[in-house]
């Protein structure tokens, strides 16, 4: 809702983005508002995450530290560059363009560079899941692979400051384009493994009870 | 052929029967690096269609840029790495016979030649910066350093794996999950080491039509 999907070309004017956040204000604010309430979900869902792995590694390994620091500290650079577009939003009239693309900028800059708290996440889920040793282990041994290499990839974030067009730029083919998809390919399907996880972990639970 | 690879060809199907061995027909390593593998390579792919319709698109200028690349350090980099893949290879060779010794020796030593490529690739670097070729000299240098920095991310990550195994090996058994262990590092090695030999002639060797 702030015209982030795919960003506004790095190279491009500072007066389109002003013009956008002018016209569609209040479109930005609520879009923000929700995204500024509801970020905060990740890091709930991280701790789902956290608590299947304790059943593969142990609740005290410190692969779930990292994972549950990884989420929460993902949240933080969503909630700051939510507050950069909405203050770009508040009161676009009064500000001058290249104020307006500053902030934006700095939102994406923020964004991107903050890879390395995600990275971090999906790396100790993906070390973890890699060290169950049951025969049908509860998330596929390729998906925590993949998980770590899309970790790994995030890594060309690192060069969406140098280039304002083309494959790495912040709206680039790699550095957008690609680089998003396969986190969005990574969490719903790591979700989906997780949720067929839990009555997989009762069952276990209650066949332990019962020879218990 | 060094007779050490030859032995690596002809192992399968002689010591079939150990239980390091990896059944006949599988992939060596955990199935699951062949993930990582496979989307790496798909990834640096991609890289390459980007240079290639860059340098269609504006042959002078990659040419003129690729003239001031030191092609003999690239190709020294590429005969370390290859170097380093040997080890790395020989290092698998010993785990399935459970000899710890030429295990800990083979992977310092790859791990002396990869810090050797990284420490060539930093030189490099520092040599081009000091001539005024920075990533914002043009797109050719751009995608040279943002390729090569990528691709260097690798090596360190690369090092650090197999420093771990080297570890693992002075500390725990040389056993059937040690040698899949190895196995997966060394394959992401190879892996490595097969996208610097695309790299280094793309970006040091091809020359305008």
């Amino acid at each position: 809702m702030s015209h982030n999907c795919p960003p506004f070309p790095a190279d491009a004017p500072a007066s389109v983005i002003a013009t956008f956040f002018r016209e569609q204000a209040n479109w930005v604010r609520t879009g923000m508002v929700v995204s500024m309430t509801f970020v905060i979900c990740y890091l709930i869902w991280a701790v789902a995450i956290g608590r299947v792995m304790g059943k593969v590694v142990g609740k005290e390994s410190v692969l779930i530290d990292l994972q549950v620091w990884g989420a929460g500290l993902t949240v933080v650079p969503i909630l700051i560059s939510s507050s950069f577009w909405l203050a770009a939003a508040f009161r676009p009239e009064g500000l001058p363009d290249a104020i307006l693309q500053l902030l934006y900028d700095m939102a994406w800059l923020l964004i991107d560079l903050a890879y390395a708290t995600t990275s971090v996440q999906m790396i100790a889920i993906g070390v973890a899941f890699l060290q169950d040793d049951r025969e049908k282990p509860l998330i596929p041994r390729a998906l925590a692979w993949y998980g770590i290499w899309v970790a790994v990839s995030f890594a060309a974030e690192c060069l969406m400051p140098f280039f304002k067009s083309g494959a790495f730029a912040r709206n680039g083919l790699l550095n957008f384009w690609i680089e998003f998809p396969i986190w969005f390919v990574w969490a719903p399907t790591l979700t989906y493994y997780i949720l067929n996880a839990i009555p997989r972990l009762e069952q276990e639970a209650r066949e332990e009870a019962a020879h218990a | 052929m060094p007779e050490a690879i030859l032995r690596e060809v002809r192992r399968p199907a002689r010591d079939a029967a150990r239980p390091a061995r990896r059944r006949p027909g599988t992939l060596p390593g955990d199935p699951g690096v062949w993930m990582f593998i496979t989307a790496d390579v798909s990834l640096f792919c991609l890289f390459f269609y980007v240079f290639v319709s860059g340098r269609l698109a504006s042959p002078a200028i990659y040419e003129e840029s690729r003239r001031q690349l030191n092609a003999g350090i690239g190709l020294a980099n590429t005969l370390i790495l290859l170097t380093s893949s040997l080890f790395v290879a020989l290092a698998v060779e010993a785990a399935r016979e459970s000899d710890r010794e030429q295990v800990k020796w083979n992977l310092r030593l790859a791990v002396a030649a990869g810090l050797g490529f990284a420490a060539l690739k930093l030189t490099e670097y520092a040599l081009k910066i000091h001539a005024g070729l920075t990533v914002t000299t043009n797109e050719f240098f751009a995608y040279y350093y943002g390729f090569t920095a990528i691709h260097f991310f690798h090596v360190l990550i690369g090092i650090g794996v197999l420093t771990a195994c080297f570890v693992k090996a002075r500390r725990e058994p040389i056993d059937g999950r040690y040698v899949i262990w190895l196995e997966s590092a060394g394959c992401y090695w190879h892996m490595v080491d097969l996208l610097w030999i695309v790299l280094f002639p793309m970006l040091y060797l091809l020359r305008a039509a």
